[in-house]
Formats: structure tokens, sequence, C-alpha cells
């Protein structure tokens, strides 16, 4: 009897349910966010789902390059002060206007926020003091000369001192305190399904073509096509690279692709005094470790086919890569191209460094980090048994065991990938390749543990140059002193893509983001 | 029956601290939860950070007598990557999982029994037949293929229903639910028509066995020679007899549907907790992955003690001897 009388309410119910929202724009997106606190997180995730709602200091395009944004000048008072100068007449979504008083908060609250799993420290970690000398200019004083300093304390988010204080990471995901200066404001958030944001009248830049936008979270590949195959969203992100010939000859859809910063290389570690799965002729452990000499390293490089791997494994998608950071980014040393086949070249290299008939080797290789990747691992292994060595095995493994290996340094020879979030190719270059110095706070990501006394200092010169330009050839420099010894093997730079409906396209960039405002109408 | 019900609780106790250790152990062993959380270039000062404040810093049994000691007082820790109460997470999507499984449950029984019933009597016969190979097709097809296409043809080719997500949803009774809109019934169908299918060719194939073997039995043919009518005799007198496997099996394979409905939810893009805890695994978010095995492991004690008393519920002889 209670059954019949709950389907009854049931069908009451459906008559007089709320009628459906129809977006204007809906969206099929892989990831989702962990939170909608901007200063939660800075995954790519978070950062590209904070960009639709909340404004910075400074804009990154699609391709990370800076322009101003609710600050319009920074001007350097002397070594360690600079003056911010805010735009004028900004407001918030509440309609209230963004004054220094926010900006300051906004600064103060980044490295606060409680158990961050991927904090914004390091984005405020130079500033020493903040004043505010008038409504619209910040003082801040810095505890050494930090030339980037915009560049940092750019990527954090502004967020509302009114609205926002004294509140947790969950009062944004309710709403409560989402106030922001982005061109859209929130009006919905429910994890692991959707997220659902209108655009703000009182954007001070230019308004985006969409007013209501819906994004919903289609984390399976095939079902994020199905979803724009069948019309229920008009663009999706990710599109796998398998998917893209089908998705171009399919009438009423366009493919949008574009370079990310992403780079792929093949690292081999020069940590410790054996090389953990290198092995002599005989499959016993080398005694000493072949991949601290440059030349084995370089004779590794000069056996991949780059271009073969991008046109047989990832379909055409990815562009070979011979140093860290794409061309579209400061500090890319325009004469480092990717390394061609030179398999006598590589020959006379390794038995230069003592072995003439190559050394025995494993590789390693994550399963479901990027398209690709345990078939690159494969691929790899058959160019370097054709270059001379010994291949003694492949493992590919899930990425959440994989990482912890790798960062331990259990695999001699392995790939990795480092994606870019920068204007510049300063962040990686210290992370991946800079000496490991753990009081020092350097090479966070250096596997390998690369070191040269050389780059380091180039790097360090760099980093304390004041002019931007200046700054971005300084970095090439540095690159090219650490590309002489082939720190680690890059491969090539992921290409991503984006299917959309016929009728509206996305200026996709580096950054992978999938912005709402970037979503524009073509008719 | 008070000894039962007591040695049921202790045994649920052990269970639930035995499972927890091996969860908690294993995913301390899998890998390193920064590896995942932290960008690329982070700092060594952040990571150190994120280590403090995480937690993760203590050696393991420090930090399972940690978990413990806030278990007890029904806190599981916060996860990793949402900086929520895990318990939280998990139950705010339990709701949008529970309706899926119980509609595909639904959608099994109101097809597989009939039909299981039909092929039974009509054992050898052509509709027996169609009626079994069908069901072969439902258990064998792998169900992400069955997903696949059931959205290229209903979504993609036909366009009559939507594929991904859980629709508008409204409030029955304070809960909220798909069933309220009709938005919310069409996103409903397809996942939970995929997730039926495996279910019902199982229903079919218990009910088939279970006629056939009930049918040639004495209290049949009896009944037959009081001139009992043949549907009284189906629907009343072998339904209550073969009954008995199958809310055994169905109440098990509930509690699989609700705990492992991942590929369904991964496949239509729905909210629930199977393709959070998909999630949870690929980002080594342990809080929210023991708190969920723990949950299902609850879980499943609490469906074994229902399905124990629906049986004698079902079958007086179970009830006489249980008194």
């Amino acid at each position: 009897m209670k059954r019949y009388s709950i389907g009854a309410m049931a069908a009451l119910l459906v008559s007089v349910a709320m009628p459906a929202l129809a977006a204007d724009l809906t969206i099929g997106r892989a990831a989702e966010p962990s939170s909608i606190d901007p200063q939660f997180s800075r995954t790519g995730n978070n950062q590209g789902t904070a960009q639709l709602m909340f404004g910075r200091l400074i804009e990154q395009d699609a391709n990370l390059q800076i322009s101003p944004g609710l600050a319009t000048e920074w001007t350097a008072v002397d070594d360690t002060t600079w003056d911010i100068k805010l735009r004028d007449g900004v407001k918030f979504h509440d309609g209230s206007t963004m004054t220094a008083d926010d900006v300051i908060f906004s600064l103060e609250r980044t490295d606060e926020v409680p158990n961050s799993p991927a904090p914004f420290s390091d984005m405020v970690s130079s500033i020493d003091s903040m004043e505010k000398v008038d409504d619209l200019t910040v003082r801040i004083t810095t505890k050494e000369p930090a030339p980037a300093l915009i560049e940092d304390i750019g990527r954090v988010f502004i967020i509302s001192k009114a609205a926002a204080e004294g509140k947790t990471s969950e009062d944004f995901n309710s709403g409560d305190a989402t106030v922001g200066t982005g061109p859209y404001k929130f009006v919905s958030f429910k994890p692991g399904e959707s997220l659902t944001i209108e655009a703000f009248d009182g954007y001070w830049g230019e308004q985006p073509d969409f007013k209501e936008v819906e994004v919903r979270f289609i984390s399976n590949d095939a079902a994020r096509v199905a979803a724009l195959l069948s019309g229920s969203v008009d663009l999706i992100d990710a599109v796998p690279p398998a998917d893209v010939a089908r998705l171009e000859s399919q009438d009423g859809i366009n493919v949008v692709s574009a370079a990310s910063g992403r780079v792929i290389y093949l690292g081999l570690s020069q940590r410790f005094a054996q090389a953990p799965g290198v092995f002599d002729l005989d499959g016993k452990p080398l005694e000493e470790n072949p991949f601290r000499d440059a030349r084995v390293r370089k004779a590794i490089s000069l056996m991949i086919d780059r271009q073969l791997v991008v046109d047989r494994i990832l379909g055409g998608a990815g562009v070979p890569a011979g140093q860290l950071v794409p061309s579209v980014l400061g500090g890319h040393a325009e004469d480092l191209g990717p390394d061609q086949v030179d398999i006598n070249k590589a020959k006379e290299l390794l038995t230069e460094a003592g072995y003439p008939d190559g050394f025995g080797l494993k590789l390693y290789s994550s399963n479901n980090r990027f398209p690709g990747d345990g078939d690159l691992v494969q691929a790899l292994g058959q160019m370097l048994t054709r270059g001379g060595l010994k291949v003694m095995g492949v493992e590919a493994l899930p990425y959440n065991v994989y990482s912890k290996a790798a960062s331990a340094g259990d695999y001699g020879a392995f790939v990795f990938s480092l994606g870019s979030s920068t204007p510049t190719s300063a962040p990686n270059l210290s992370s991946l390749i800079q000496t490991y110095d753990k009081e020092a706070g350097t090479g966070a990501f250096n596997r390998v543990r690369f070191s040269s006394e050389e780059f380091d200092k180039a790097l360090s010169v760099a980093l304390q140059e004041f002019d931007p330009e200046k700054r971005n050839e300084l970095l090439a420099e540095a690159t090219r002193i650490a590309f002489a010894q082939t720190p680690i093997v890059p491969l090539y730079w992921q290409k991503v893509f984006w299917g959309a409906r016929e009728g509206i396209t996305i200026n996709g960039g580096l950054s992978e983001y999938t912005l709402a405002q970037d979503v524009k109408k073509t008719d | 029956m008070t000894a039962f019900l007591i040695r049921r609780l202790v045994q649920a106790v052990i269970v639930l601290i035995v499972t927890s250790v091996i969860v908690f152990t294993g995913v301390f062993a899998i890998g390193d939860p920064l590896e995942i959380l932290l960008p690329a270039d982070a700092s060594m000062a952040e990571r150190e950070q994120v280590a403090e404040s995480l937690g993760l810093n203590d050696p393991l049994p420090v930090q399972y007598l940690g978990f413990v000691t806030d278990a007890l007082q029904g806190n599981f820790g916060r996860s990793f990557v949402y900086n929520r109460p895990a318990t939280e997470v998990i139950l705010e999507r339990l709701p949008a999982t529970l309706e899926l499984t119980f509609t595909a449950l639904v959608i099994s029984l109101v097809i597989g029994i009939p039909l299981g019933l039909w092929a039974g009597v009509r054992a050898g016969s052509a509709t027996d037949e169609t009626i079994m190979t069908g069901s072969i097709l439902g258990f064998s097809l792998p169900n992400f293929w069955q997903g696949m296409m059931l959205i290229m043809i209903f979504s993609v080719t036909l366009g009559w229903l939507p594929s991904t997500g859980r629709g508008e949803t409204g409030t029955i009774l304070g809960i909220e639910t798909s069933f309220a809109t009709w938005d919310g019934l069409k996103h409903l169908l397809l996942p939970a028509i995929n997730l039926a299918l495996a279910q019902t060719a199982l229903v079919i194939r218990l009910t088939r066995t279970g006629v056939q073997e009930t049918m040639p039995l004495d209290f049949i043919k009896f009944a037959r020679a009081r001139g009992i009518s043949s549907p009284r005799i189906l629907f009343v007198h072998v339904m209550k007899n073969i009954l008995i496997p199958i809310v055994t099996v169905i109440g098990i394979e509930f509690g699989s549907l609700v705990a492992f409905a991942v590929v369904t939810e991964t496949i239509f893009a729905w909210p629930g907790i199977g393709k959070l805890i998909i999630d949870s695994i690929n980002a080594l978010d342990r809080p929210i992955i023991v708190s969920y095995i723990l949950i299902v492991v609850t879980m499943f004690i609490v469906i074994n003690f229902c399905v124990d008393a629906l049986y004698s519920l079902l079958d007086p002889r179970i009830r006489v001897s249980a008194q």
C-alpha cells in the first residue's frame, strides 16, 4: 500500500516540478574541480574553473601570456618595493567596487587556506609586507629582490573581502562566498555533475558570447564524445586523439586543436652510482651508472624517431620537442630543435663512452596518465633496440603506483610528463633540472637528479633580471647550456583537441583550459 | 535470537577492523598522494606544507592510530582532494546511486520474473529457447559495451533519451531525487537499463530453474488434483517456493550494484559513489577510500541480515526452526 502512495505522490510532484533551465551553452568537460574556492588548489582543473568567475591582477591568454588584468601598472620603486596600481571601477558580482583592501585580503588568505592539497603559497612567499597606499594602490615590500613578483601574485585569484572574510572553502561551493570580478557569476555547483554560471553584466572586460552556461563533468572519453554527437552538449574538451578523425568527418561537428605545454620526456636517472634496471650484456646489474655520462644520454636521444612516435602512436597529436617549453612561451630557445635520428652518431657516442656493444636496460612508464603512454614506451623500447641497446623489459603501470616509485628513484629509464602553467619556462626549468636541494627548495621534480653548476648559475642570473625581454633571453641561454648535456630526453609536446557543434568554436590554447568566455559564435 | 544477534554484531566489528587495517595499509603501499595532488611546478616548501597539513609525514602506525581515534568519535577524516568530511562527500552522492540501483532492480524483477516463469513452464519450446538465448546475451556482453550501444542507439541515432548526468532533480519527502521530474526520469532510464541487463538475465535463469525444479514435485500434483487453477498454482504455490534463492542472490547483487556500479556511472556520468571511488583511488584520496570501503562492508552486513530475516518470512520452516 505504501508503495502506491509514494507512487501517487511522485506522479503529483512531477506535475509541479520546476521546468528545466535551458542553458545557452552546455560544455562537457573531462575533469571537475575539487572546489570552487579559487585559492584552494592550483591544479589545472581548479584554475580553469576559477577563471570563469574570478579575476586576477594580470590576465593570461590561452597561451599563458600575460596582460594587465585587475592591475593596470606595476612599478618597482626600488629593488624590494613594488607599487601595484589597480584598475578603476571594477565591480564584484554583488555590485560592490573592488579596492586595495580586497587585493590585500586575497593575497593574505592565499597561503592560509586550510588543508589545501596544492596551495598557491609560492605565489606570495616573496612578500614581506603589504600596505594600502590609497583605494587603488597597493605597496608590496619583498623579502629579496623579486623581478617576477607580478607574475607570481598575478596568478592569485582576487576574492571579495566582504563576502569571503571568515568563510571556508565549503562556503564557496555553496556560492555564499563566491563573489569575484570575472565574466561569469556563480549559479550552482553539483559535485561530480555540473557547474552552472551566468554572464555578469557589470564585468569590466568584454561580455562573453553566451549568457547561461552549464559545464557538465563527463570523465569517460567515449561518453563525452557520445554526448557531443547526440547533441546533449555543445562543446567537449580532451577529445581522445583516436576519435579526432571520426569527429572531423561528422557533419555539424568541428574539431579545434592546440599545442599544449605538456612535454613528454624520457628520464635517465643520474641519481645513484648504479642505475636501477640497467644491466650489462649478460644481464647482471651494471656496476657504474651509464646515464651519468652526457654522451650516453645524447646517444639515446639520437636513437628516438620523434616524428614516427607522433604520427603512429598519437595519430599526429603531438609536436616533436627538443626542450621543455614550446615556442609560444617565454624562454624557448629557437635554435634548439628536436634531435633527429642518427644511429651512427649514437653508436659513436656510446663507443666513446665505453659501451661499444651497448648495455641492457628496462623501460618504465605510466599507462593512464596521458594518451598513448603505454604504447609510447613499447615504441621507445624498439627504437633503443634498433639503436644498439639491449632492452630487457618494458613495464607500464597505473599512474598512482608509478609516480611514487619514479619519484623515489626506483627506475633508471622512465617516461614522464610535465605541464606548463606559467608564461615562461622559469618554473619548469627550476623544478625539473635545477640541482636538487631540499634546503634551498630547488629541483622539486628533478627525478633524474641532473646537476650542472653552469646551468644553475645561468638560471639564477635569469631569475634576477628585471626586464622581461632580457629575462626570456637569459632563460633561453640557460636552456641551451642545460640541453647541451641532455639533462632529460624531451620527446614531444602534446596536442589537445576540442570538439564543437557547428556554429561555435573555442579559442583554445596551451593552457588547455575550456573557458566559457573563450567560446565564440561563428555565425 | 539475542545470542544470534550478538554473535553477528561481534563478527561485524571484527570484519570492520580487519578491513580498515587492510585498506589503510594497502592505500599507503600503492603510492604517495602528494605526487598526484601537487601541481607540476610545486616547490619543496609547498610540498612540505601539504604533507604537514594532510598529516602524511607521520609513520603509518601513527597515522592509523589517529584515524581509529577519530573514527571512534564518528570522524572518518577529511578528503585530501575536496577538504570535506569523507563521509559527507560519500553520503552526498549515495542517493544518486541508490535511486539508480533501485530502479535497475525493479526493472530486472518486473521483466525477469515473468519471463523466467514463462520459460520455465514452457521448457524446451521456441519461446523458452528465445528467452534463454536472450539472457545469455545479457550476461556475456560486457556492461561497458552495452552502455555505449544504448547511448549510440537511443541518444545519438534516435535522440530519444539523454546520455549524461542526472538531469533535473526535485524533492520528494525531503529527499532530492530524479523520480520527481520528467527530465530526471528520462536521464535515469538509460543507465538503469544498462545496470539492469545482466541482473535481468540472472533473475530469468534463477526463476526458470526454480520453476523447472518445483513443477514436478508432489505438492503441485496434489494441488492440480484438488482442481486449483494453473495460474494460481504458478503464481502462488510455485512462486513461494522459488523466491528464496532469488531473494538471496538479489540481496547480494543489490549490494554489489550499489557498491560497484562503477562502469555504468562512469559511462553515463552519473554523479554517484561508484564514480567517486574510482576517482578517489586514482587520486589516492585515502580518507574517502577507507570510509567508502567501511560503508560498503557495513552495507553488506546489513543486507545479509535483511536477507536472513526475509527467509523466515518466506519460508515457515525456517521460522519454526529459529524459534
